[in-house]
């Protein structure tokens, strides 16, 4: 017999389960996983960190209160965690304007090729962000410009199309063309989370 | 719009970036558009992966901390694993809400103790000596270990054979009590499944393993019980079982078709 199986074991579906029958040590398991890239994103999106704390308690505590509103049949855990701090961060840097003046005039809004070597402790995370980078490079430079504008600077297409200096047509298009290739390239083979074959809700 | 006009609205539709006249236009069609729904769904993942391009920044220890308080008030006690001040002060509140909703100590108790009595006498009925030597034991010890009023049976059935699940809730303990299941091949496990409420099988939790022996098994759970939660037994391989269930469930059972 094995010992008693900690939530960390457990998978994000599990875990999500566990936490909308109001265990906290599954919400805390989710926290583990999700938590730090969660903030990581919350603070690129509002550059400020109390800010983007305030995000991601509020992205836990939504789980907390409406984890079943969470639709394995939709997507991953992961996708909706992550989606729902973009969105928040979003809404948050759109009703703060001066957060914004301040964003464009450093030049935070590309997304980051570097990465420090030796700080990471969580290799799965490195591998995505590795990958993601990765797919980010082979966009032409317009199309990933559109992109990190959208969505680390939470603009509107318009708003991305008056910043670049290029009709709203052409900013649809840059958008259209540079997620279908993000989404060509991160495609994984047998890695899809939480495929069952016979139980789809 | 043409179509290729909304098949071009999906992506700035995942990133949030539309104009409000294109979303709600974007929003009415993909009601009635099964291609731009599912093209929405995996547009949303490539959203979800690049969370993952921004520079990893620790969160303070604080924001934690934050959580857990929020969360403490309305969390479920976790019998003697409870952490924290705050879930301790909650544990007797909870404790007499959960008796005075179950049907009462002295009925659960009672139908613990008829469940034995039936289990004694079918098998003082049909069973070899040390067969039935076996499922005295693993019954005693199961009562002797829950030794709470507020226990519940659960009986799990299915064309396999049967199990009771004996849990209490307050004590986070449970275990399953399983009869004349059919041996195994080598290499194979049965595992034991809580399923939270509402939940879907595939989010069915892993509670425990266990190779029967003359049929019998007493299987301690390895994970938090509440009281809503429903029991399957499936087969899996072994010695670890999986993650999550591969088949349908040849035994379950729920709190509603307690014994």
């Amino acid at each position: 017999m094995r010992g008693a199986r900690a939530p960390r074991a457990l998978q994000d579906g599990q875990l999500v389960a566990l936490v909308a029958d109001k265990d906290a040590g599954a919400l805390e398991a989710l926290y583990d996983r999700y938590g730090k890239v969660a903030y990581s994103l919350a603070r690129r999106i509002v550059a400020d960190e109390t800010l983007a704390q305030d995000v991601v308690q509020e992205v836990f505590l939504s789980i907390w209160r409406d984890a079943g509103r969470f639709d394995a049949a939709r997507g991953t855990v992961s996708t909706y965690l992550l989606a729902m701090t973009h969105h928040r961060a979003v809404d948050v840097v759109r009703r703060e304007e001066n957060l914004r003046r301040r964003r464009t005039s450093d030049e935070a809004l590309e997304f980051e090729p570097d990465r420090k070597p030796g700080v990471e402790d969580d290799v799965e995370a490195a591998e995505r962000r590795d990958q993601v980078r990765a797919a980010l490079a082979e966009l032409p430079v317009a199309q990933r410009e559109a992109l990190a504008l959208a969505y680390f600077g939470g603009y509107t297409q318009r708003e991305v199309a008056s910043l670049v200096g290029v009709p709203l047509g052409t900013v649809k298009t840059r958008m259209a063309a540079g997620m279908r290739k993000l989404k060509d390239a991160l495609r994984e083979p047998g890695r899809d989370e939480e495929d069952h074959p016979w139980s789809r809700r | 719009m043409t179509h290729t006009d909304f098949e071009q609205l999906a992506a700035g539709f995942v990133l949030g970036a539309l104009e409000p006249d294109d979303e709600s236009a974007f929003q009415r069609h993909l009601e009635g558009c099964s291609t731009c729904e599912a093209s929405v769904r995996e547009l949303e993942a490539v959203v979800g992966k690049l969370a993952y391009s921004a520079t990893p920044v620790e969160p303070p220890p604080s924001l934690r901390a934050s959580i857990r308080r929020e969360v403490a008030a309305t969390a479920r006690p976790r019998g003697a694993r409870a952490t924290g001040a705050a879930a301790a002060r909650e544990m007797p509140r909870h404790r007499r809400r959960w008796t005075t909703t179950v049907v009462g100590r002295l009925a659960v108790a009672a139908s613990v103790i008829v469940l034995l009595a039936l289990g004694f006498w079918n098998l003082s009925l049909r069973d070899q000596n040390d067969r039935y030597q076996q499922r005295i034991a693993a019954f005693e010890q199961a009562g002797r270990l829950l030794n709470d009023p507020a226990a519940q049976a659960i009986r799990l059935e299915g064309s396999a054979g049967k199990a009771t699940a004996l849990v209490s809730s307050p004590q986070d303990k449970g275990f399953l009590v399983v009869e004349d299941l059919p041996a195994l091949r080598a290499g194979r496990v049965y595992e034991v499944w809580g399923i939270p409420k509402e939940a879907s099988l595939n989010q069915a939790v892993p509670a425990g393993v266990f190779r029967p022996s003359r049929g019998v098994a007493l299987v301690p759970f390895e994970l938090a019980i509440t009281p809503t939660m429903s029991f399957g037994v499936t087969e899996e391989p072994g010695p670890e079982g999986s993650r999550s269930p591969t088949s349908n469930p040849i035994l379950k059972g729920s709190p509603t078709t307690r014994a």
